[in-house]
């Protein structure tokens, strides 16, 4: 679930100051790096996490690997949260008129 | 929409749907009843192995499903419990409950019926993780989940 997965992805204080980064533009793995107390290896960890996510996404430009925000992805959650709660309430508006008219 | 990105005003998610029932139906059936309207098949932990939602209803009480092995997943925990008005409780289905949001629902008699009002609010818990700077989320983050929480606002407005 798409929602979900975005969700976990940016419960990580590490995660959502790089995705916070990767909105700025797209960037190579050590600029990410760059000033954050986790290792190079650990931010790779992490962008897998967001790219599992669709969150982000990843390119090959030339000899370099660049990082940026997957907005596909963002669409996915917004539409996820948008219908969310239209289809519950519409299933309980069902059922609770139905049993109203129970004996 | 975000002014100051350091106490982030991020709108609620907000519903109303009209039933033709009376508040004590809806509430009835809102809660314990849960497992007859809930798409749980699509909307829950263990999707299509979820057998039962259940609503403890009480102050402390847990909202939880069951899966037809008897695992139970946790949704949250009631904090406030007045039938048939309203109810209110943590929300956090499938997450830590450290990211928990806060749901609300209340049951307004009207003309013809109940309207159901529910607020799923809380969206900033999730900006409160950990030791991270806040001055590292440069306010975007807030403004991406504020777009997102806006456009379903708007989708029901």
């Amino acid at each position: 679930m798409a929602y979900q997965d975005a969700f976990q992805a940016l419960a990580d204080p590490t995660r959502r100051v790089i995705f916070e980064r990767l909105r700025h533009g797209p960037m190579p793995v050590g600029k990410l790096a760059e000033g954050l107390t986790v290792s190079r290896p650990a931010v790779s960890q992490h962008l897998r996490v967001l790219r599992h996510a669709r969150l982000v996404r990843e390119r090959q430009m030339g000899t370099r690997r660049l990082y940026s925000v997957n907005v596909d992805g963002l669409a996915d959650l917004r539409a996820y949260l948008d219908v969310f709660w239209g289809d519950a309430l519409a299933r309980f508006k069902t059922v609770a008129e139905s049993e109203e008219n129970r004996p | 929409m975000i002014t100051n990105p350091v106490t982030p005003g991020i709108e609620p998610v907000r519903k109303s749907i009209i039933v033709a029932v009376t508040p004590e139906r809806a509430f009835t059936v809102f809660t314990q009843r849960a497992d007859a309207w809930w798409p749980l098949e699509g909307k829950s932990m263990f999707k299509e192995r979820a057998r039962t939602l259940t609503y403890e209803p009480r102050v402390g009480g847990e909202v939880y499903e069951t899966s037809v092995d008897g695992e139970r997943g946790v949704w949250g925990r009631i904090l406030a419990w007045s039938p048939p008005d309203s109810f209110r409780m943590t929300w956090h289905p499938g997450r830590d409950e450290s990211t928990a949001q806060e749901l609300e629902v209340r049951f307004v008699a009207v003309a013809g019926g109940t309207r159901v009002e529910l607020e799923h609010r809380g969206w900033e818990k999730l900006l409160d993780q950990g030791p991270a700077s806040r001055a590292d989320y440069d306010g975007g983050w807030i403004a991406v989940l504020d777009a997102l929480v806006d456009a379903c606002a708007r989708g029901i407005a």
